[in-house]
């Protein structure tokens, strides 16, 4: 009887998150897909042909592909000196380090290009006020690729870094002491042992940025797009924002070539590392500090002068220019006004109503992904289901994929309105919803599932035997031991969501409007100093968020969260 | 005074205030008004807390772009089925023109237009023009020499200073493009020189940004937008160039497929009403009814220098001249 009960539970539990996974994980890429091969609904090549002879996709595509690649190349240079240095020396102060160089990772790309765009210039705030800006009619040097690559190596750079320290974490002390005591230098330990094994998280941080950067829409938007340097997704964006949903066919065969580009960086670091042999020796304790000495002063200098230069300078230039009361002033004690924040606190109701929207959509999205990952991951992990590591793997596909695939999908699956029910959800704010659920999922199942691998099984398995069915057994038990984590995947989603523009620049209508939206307008608008002031906003609610989450960070499993060492 | 006597004068003179706006808020409207607009940021917002002032039971939802960019979603809404808008203030005639010819637009037979410049408004009266906004040429103040006329602008001496609207995305810089490329002393050969020193951008807010940042010496700006700026401190000037300005009439229109015509009526009422004239010229306007004052920066006495547009023509040229500027600006 007991066991009847168990299977029927186990059945119906597991059948709706199949259900879920499928709806949220496979069927949007998939209505993609078939879009591509029957644009309209009849098997036809005209738009792939139409799209891929125009010259404006290759011309995006090279684009594309030279400001991917160089910014992970930035990316890889900063993050892997960054985090080589942060783990294996004395530094000091590490944590604190730690959570600043995090930080522009958790801030919205568009925000981090408008603070860097106002570091420069003839109209940088930073620099009249030093007396040092560039004549007038001299060009924001930013407004080029190489503007975009320095920005994105930026953005990007703690990605690597944070796969790479991961990695250098569980480095084997043995081979070091080995080396050590058979006579070799430092650098020789670093340059024969440490970088050999460190291939493989390398690799996956240069796939992780190449992805990143490629599917990145808010700097080569802000950077690219007044410079008339187009990649694929601003491409996608210019098309259908300026020529509506009749271009839909044509916007899918380039969000399908996005997806490709996407997936194959991932499929040639997989490549690389399959040849090879990355093993090492079983129970290695962590690694022990190289001593700096007499070095640790210039070192830790050299690590708080780059914190300077790519977040201090450009957050300082963003604070300035909310503060101007009118483009090409120069700030100063009486010129200085609050005015830009009055507008975008009292006086926009978009951007009020964006910031309704953007807390709503980020919360919602957060709470519910939580719901779900909780019943995903306890099969995934306690009951080790091949079925269910299956699924577990195909939430992935919608985070790796760019925004702008995701945001094309939907469209195309929600253009017309909802079978049975025969309601439209294109135009809402419950669209940009289903993509929030879809694309941030993997988010919460990450941190619940390693929440999972740490915890016994034994209680839950107890209260089985007491009698407790599955879901009181869930509720009761299972929730309280993974909260923690689930609550840090949630922050990490609302963080996340709260920033987003990629996905909501395509899907927003009137009323619908996200902070990432009303940012791009304020900013296409010439209005860069309302810009700046709500990207302000945005940067003090992000940080808040990740300050307030170190009061409960003892209890979320190593590695959650980002900012946190 | 005591307490009494103080409440009942403050009842009488709130009486007093609501029936000196009642011509405005005779229309009882209420409900969601969804407003497409060009004007920038500040003044729709603007804009829309006056008209709630008057019609505080109307929930107004804006979306704001570059009148060609308006148009095209509004394109793709009527091609979807579900035009969102109730009404449209929007920056040209011709754009309203091409929305009539389709029948998208609604007539609206009482507006009250006594007052209003002849040829303002529609004769079939389905839009209306609300103010009258100028194109002149503006010029960060650290410029080494100024352009007094449009053919200056042209000149290889200012090669990579000089930004402008593009009409693929304004409406006042479509209107621009459609009155010069047709007269003779400029005409398409202009735009061929412009096209060597000039390079075009998003719009007007976006010239105005380049300039006033230093970014560019020279724009081809809006009149308010330039005046608006340099009042608030930015360092530019604006220039009335010899030829003439080409101007543009921000009407206000009300979509046929309008879900809240009550509300869509009272806004047509509430931008021509005096009070909402006057608030245009409060933004630096040049308000659709003289009577009520010119903005502060308009030259006491003076007569601006207006193009005569022929705005039949202009539709009928408007695509064609998209194409063939697009290809010469490569945007």
């Amino acid at each position: 009887m007991r066991d009847a009960h168990e299977r029927l539970d186990h059945a119906a539990l597991r059948g709706s998150l199949f259900v879920v996974v499928a709806v949220l994980s496979l069927l949007p890429l998939t209505r993609l897909i078939w879009e591509g091969l029957a644009p309209g609904g009849t098997a036809s090549t005209s738009a792939l042909v139409r799209v891929l002879t125009d010259a404006s996709t290759w011309t995006a595509t090279a684009h594309s592909l030279v400001t991917a690649f160089g910014g992970t190349l930035v990316a890889v240079v900063i993050g892997a000196i960054v985090a080589l240095v942060v783990t294996l020396t004395d530094m000091r102060a590490r944590s604190a380090f730690v959570f600043f160089f995090v930080m522009p990772l958790l801030i919205a790309p568009q925000v981090v290009a408008l603070a860097w765009l106002q570091s420069f210039g003839p109209a940088s705030p930073l620099l009249r006020m030093l007396g040092a800006a560039p004549l007038v009619g001299s060009r924001n040097p930013l407004y080029s690729p190489a503007g975009i690559i320095v920005v994105l190596g930026v953005q990007y750079a703690p990605l690597v870094f944070l796969t790479l320290r991961a990695a250098l974490r569980s480095l084997p002390q043995e081979l070091m002491d080995a080396a050590l005591a058979g006579g070799a230098r430092p650098f020789r330990v670093v340059r024969t042992i440490v970088v050999p094994l460190m291939t493989p998280p390398l690799l996956a941080g240069v796939a992780l940025s190449f992805v990143s950067c490629l599917g990145n829409f808010g700097i080569p938007a802000l950077l690219g797009i007044p410079a008339n340097y187009v990649v694929l997704p601003t491409l996608v964006y210019q098309r259908l924002a300026g020529l509506g949903p009749g271009v839909l066919s044509d916007v899918a065969v380039l969000s399908i070539l996005i997806g490709a580009m996407a997936v194959a960086g991932i499929l040639i670091q997989d490549a690389l590392l399959r040849r090879r042999d990355f093993r090492i020796p079983a129970a290695a304790a962590s690694a022990r500090a190289f001593e700096l000495r007499r070095w640790r002063p210039f070192v830790e200098t050299a690590l708080w002068l780059l914190l300077v230069v790519v977040l201090v300078l450009p957050l300082c230039a963003l604070v300035l220019t909310s503060l101007v009361p009118a483009v090409g002033v120069t700030l100063g004690i009486k010129t200085a006004t609050l005015e830009n924040f009055q507008f975008v606190m009292f006086e926009h109701a978009a951007a009020r109503r964006a910031f309704v929207n953007s807390v709503a959509l980020s919360a919602t999205a957060s709470i519910v992904i939580a719901l779900i990952a909780i019943p995903l991951a306890y099969f995934v992990v306690w009951h080790k289901s091949p079925l269910f590591a299956a699924a577990n793997i195909v939430t992935e596909i919608p985070y790796a994929v760019p925004g702008v695939v995701l945001a094309i999908a939907a469209i195309l699956l929600f253009l017309r309105p909802l079978p049975i029910v025969g309601i439209s959800i294109y135009n809402t704010v419950w669209i940009i919803l289903f993509c929030y659920l879809a694309r941030f999922l993997v988010l919460g199942l990450r941190p619940v599932a390693s929440g999972y691998r740490q915890l016994d099984r034994t209680l839950e398995e107890a209260s089985q035997i007491a009698g407790a069915r599955l879901m009181r057994r869930l509720r009761t038990i299972v929730v309280p031991l993974v909260a923690p984590a689930a609550a840090a995947g949630a922050l990490l989603i609302f963080l996340t969501a709260f920033n987003e523009l990629t996905v909501s620049a395509l899907l927003w209508s009137s009323g619908s409007e996200t902070l990432g939206v009303v940012f791009f307008s304020f900013q296409q608008g010439g209005d860069s100093t309302y810009a700046a002031a709500l990207g302000v906003l945005t940067v003090i609610v992000s940080v808040a968020l990740m300050l307030s989450t170190l009061l409960f960070a003892r209890r979320v499993p190593q590695g959650v969260l980002p900012w946190r060492d | 005074m005591k307490w009494e006597s103080r409440r009942s004068f403050v009842i009488a003179t709130a009486a007093l205030a609501l029936a000196m706006t009642a011509p405005a808020g005779a229309q009882e409207a209420k409900g969601k008004l969804v407003l497409y607009t060009s004007q920038p940021e500040r003044d729709a917002a603007q804009t829309v807390a006056a008209f709630r002032r008057v019609q505080p039971n109307v929930d107004v939802e804006v979306f704001r772009s570059g009148t060609t960019e308006v148009m095209a979603k509004l394109a793709a809404e009527f091609a979807g089925g579900q035009p969102k808008p109730d009404v449209l203030l929007i920056a040209d005639a011709a754009s309203m023109e091409a929305l009539k010819a389709d029948g998208r637009l609604q007539p609206y037979k009482e507006a009250k237009v006594d007052g209003l410049a002849a040829g303002s408004f529609d004769s079939d009266r389905t839009y209306f023009g609300s103010k009258l906004i100028t194109t002149g040429i503006v010029v960060n103040t650290a410029a080494k020499s100024r352009p007094t006329s449009w053919a200056d602008l042209a000149k290889p001496e200012y090669k990579g200073q000089v930004a402008m609207p593009s009409p693929l995305y304004s409406g006042a810089a479509a209107i621009m493009l459609g009155t010069m490329t047709t007269r003779s002393d400029l005409g398409w050969k202009y735009f061929e020189q412009l096209a060597g020193s000039a390079i075009a951008v998003r719009g007007n807010g976006a010239v105005l940004n380049a300039v006033a940042s230093g970014e560019k010496t020279y724009g081809v700006l809006v009149d308010f937008m330039a005046f608006n700026a340099k009042a608030k401190g930015s360092p530019i000037d604006f220039v009335f160039p010899a030829e003439g300005l080409p101007a543009v009439t921000e009407p206000v229109a009300i979509l046929k497929t309008a879900t809240n015509p009550a509300a869509a009526r009272a806004f047509v009422d509430f931008i021509l009403s005096d009070e909402g004239q006057k608030l245009a010229a409060t933004m630096g306007y040049i308000p659709a009814r003289a009577s009520v004052g010119m903005p502060s920066w308009y030259p006491p006495g003076a007569k601006i220098n207006l193009m005569p547009t022929d705005i039949a023509k202009v539709v009928h040229a408007n695509s064609a001249n998209l194409q063939r500027f697009a290809e010469m600006f490569g945007k």
